[in-house]
């Protein structure tokens, strides 16, 4: 037994050196990188960004980049980390840079590229005092997704859906039809946020006249308009214009709906139209711009980031996680990553594949553009209280006033 | 061999005995008392659970625990989650075990059965619940589409999210109950039983005035134990509503979750994290009095 013992000890100490001696070993002279994305290692973004990787790591033979792709913890292990000060060099923001990562990101103002950015996107990435802190590699430029087929059988002109009331005008048409309006994928609450990120900058933003942006931004929050838009949200479940289960179908629910023409119109970015052409590839879909709600007003379209990425200011590394960022700037790597999701590049001047979709985007070229309304005039963490008390109301356990006053509260608590 | 020697002697000195206990207090006060006075330290302040920043607020955060709704309905909810589970596990639970004191055919499988659920993960108990209780392919919309039914939205509406999720919690741990009660019965002495019988006593009589008063230790540990597990229910929640619709299902602990994470409110969480803390103590002193004050009785 003694021996035995004395065996286990020195294979112990043999490993345990071992591996001390192997984790302390790099080859002299390489750098090595962290880069971490919010993409699922098997999405047509991850591995448009492993490709540029790899031709970074096989460019510059003193850096060596490892590339870690994200999952649905992406956010949670962001925050584990920005809470411990221990980030990757390199990261991308999922639509945070401002005002949630900033405070870890180097200012890319001095980078030379930045009147090149689309002006689509540049708003949505510059802070208040003129800095921006990622470089966008496209923009997720949206509106209201929709199933083309369905609305031509129902007799609804696309162009003629301005307002509201037009909007209701046509879910009236489409539902005479037997097709659902609107389809919505309430299991997973966010699909719920995102309706009203699509449609409160048309009750708050959009219209010069009615326009509470420098409110929002200096902590007032007008809880009467919230009380009509949630209003918007009841009537149009209360006129059977949603799906009867969302509150428990999901997303993946929702783009098949539309792929299948049992839906007619989506709140969601157009990766509803990419997950709804692997269920018909076929189906004709497209987008078109989020109605105005005021008569004096005319239609918008959402804007946000979709890839963009930053530099931790504490890398150890900052010159070499600058030189893998601005890697990413040359037009065939930022064509790539935006061509991988179907949307228009960062840079003015890049071109980006955007397939199917080509149409919508030169119909719709030119139309005022909107930042994410929680990201851009809600304090953060307000996200998951629009998502809440839209289910509530869903559920007919809130009323549209119980659902106001919530967001009243969260943001006069969240406010700094 | 000298250094065992020391070792002996010191242990032989008085009041030496205490040192054994050193490692269990080190690990105490690293895992239960540092993170408390943290939790307490982070509840006044604005901290937003991820940023280097933050500020002292005072009793901002203790404040808007009495004027937040939300809290409010997560109270009631774990309120209700504690008691109603604690009240439907004894009624299983003694139902169970009064069943399999008895010599019956397939007695040890019966409860095996009924104990099992007790070692899955309350998170996947919540999911196979879900998966039953879900409104597109569940099984119970299923079993109800075989005899011409329309199928219900069970968990969309917040009442009965609320009886589903007790329902569900009392299944899973009634078990322990039966298991309790169980060595309870086994400890009453039969030859009550048989004097009663021979005095006429009814067998009602005889569970209300033998059973019932023998199984006093088994109740007080059997609801202690329920009593806590539903006031910090947790799991089963996440899994099968999340907390919702809305605001509907939370319970404390859900909403102290949801509030840390999605909210992204760290320092108020940890106020309400305080208060579930103060909320459980309350209950269980105040139970464990009125206990002890009847067992003097």
């Amino acid at each position: 037994m003694n021996s035995f013992k004395r065996i286990m000890i020195l294979v112990l100490i043999a490993a345990t050196g071992s591996f001390l001696f192997a984790s302390g070993q790099q080859d002299e002279g390489v750098v090595e990188l962290t880069m971490m994305i919010n993409f699922g290692a098997d999405t047509a973004t991850a591995v448009a960004f492993e490709e540029v990787v790899n031709a970074f790591n096989n460019e510059y033979d003193g850096i060596e980049v490892t590339l870690i792709a994200g999952d649905a913890n992406y956010e949670a292990l962001m925050k584990s980390k920005m809470a411990t000060n221990e980030l990757p060099d390199v990261w991308s923001t999922h639509g945070w840079s401002v005002m949630r990562y900033s405070e870890y990101l180097l200012p890319l103002n001095d980078q030379g590229w930045g009147d090149r950015l689309n002006p689509a996107i540049k708003p949505v990435i510059t802070d208040s005092n003129g800095n921006f802190y990622v470089l966008p590699l496209d923009v997720d430029l949206a509106g209201v997704s929709y199933n083309k087929s369905v609305v031509k059988a129902a007799g609804v002109d696309i162009a003629d859906i301005r307002t509201w009331d037009d909007l209701f005008a046509a879910m009236k048409k489409i539902k005479a039809i037997g097709v659902t309006p609107v389809h919505i994928g309430g299991k997973d609450n966010w699909t719920i946020g995102n309706f009203f990120d699509w449609t409160a900058p048309a009750m708050y933003v959009t219209d010069p006249d009615n326009n509470s942006s420098d409110e929002l931004l200096n902590g007032d929050f007008d809880t009467a308009k919230w009380e009509i838009l949630a209003g918007l949200f009841k009537e149009m479940n209360e006129k059977g214009y949603m799906n009867v289960d969302n509150l428990t179908s999901t997303f993946s629910d929702s783009a098949r709906a539309l792929a299948e023409g049992s839906a007619a119109f989506e709140f969601y970015g157009n990766y509803v139209l990419t997950e709804a052409w692997t269920y018909n590839p076929n189906a004709e879909l497209g987008f078109f711009p989020v109605p105005a709600f005021y008569k004096s007003d005319s239609p918008s379209l959402i804007s946000g980031e979709r890839a963009a990425i930053g530099v931790w200011k504490d890398s150890e590394y900052p010159e070499e996680s600058m030189l893998l960022l601005n890697y990413f700037t040359r037009p065939e790597n930022m064509t790539k990553i935006s061509a991988s999701s179907a949307i228009p590049a960062g840079f003015s001047d890049v071109e980006s594949d955007t397939g199917k979709l080509k149409d919508d985007y030169s119909r719709w070229f030119g139309t005022p553009a909107f930042p994410y309304f929680d990201r851009a005039f809600l304090p953060s963490g307000m996200w998951d209280t629009m998502c809440s008390t839209g289910a509530g109301i869903l559920s007919g356990d809130m009323t549209t006033a119980d659902a106001a006053a919530k967001m009243n509260e969260d943001f006069n608590r969240m406010y700094k | 061999m000298k250094i065992r020697s020391s070792a002996v002697s010191i242990l032989q000195k008085p009041n030496s005995i205490n040192l054994l206990y050193v490692p269990a207090v080190i690990l105490f006060i690293c895992l239960i008392v540092y993170p408390f006075f943290e939790g307490l330290r982070i509840a006044f302040t604005d901290w937003n659970g991820f940023s280097q920043h933050y500020d002292y607020v005072g009793l901002e955060n203790f404040k808007y625990l009495f004027k937040d709704k939300s809290l409010f309905i997560a109270i009631v909810n774990t309120l209700l989650y504690g008691i109603g589970s604690t009240f439907f596990q004894q009624i299983f639970g003694l139902s169970y075990a009064l069943l399999l004191n008895k010599k019956i055919f397939g007695r040890n499988f019966a409860r095996t059965l009924i104990y099992l659920p007790v070692l899955i993960a309350p998170v996947i108990m919540g999911y196979m619940w879900y998966f039953i209780f879900q409104y597109s392919h569940g099984a119970l919309n299923d079993i109800l589409s075989i005899f011409g039914a329309e199928s219900v939205d069970w968990l969309a509406k917040g009442d009965r999210a609320i009886i589903l999720i007790i329902f569900a919690n009392t299944i899973q741990f009634c078990g322990i109950s039966m298991v309790i009660y169980l060595a309870g019965l086994q400890t009453i002495p039969k030859m009550y039983y048989e004097a009663s019988g021979i005095d006429g006593a009814s067998v009602f009589c005889q569970f209300r005035y033998i059973t019932v008063p023998m199984l006093r230790p088994a109740f007080i540990t059997s609801i202690t134990l329920n009593l806590i597990g539903g006031l910090k229910l947790f799991d089963v929640i996440k899994a099968l509503t999340n907390g919702g619709p809305g605001y509907a299902s939370h319970s404390l602990s859900t909403l102290i979750d949801y509030t840390y994470f999605k909210s992204q409110s760290a320092g108020y969480s940890a106020a309400m994290g305080i208060l579930l803390f103060i909320l459980i103590m309350v209950v269980t002193l105040a139970f464990n009095k009125l206990s002890g004050e009847k067992e003097l009785g």
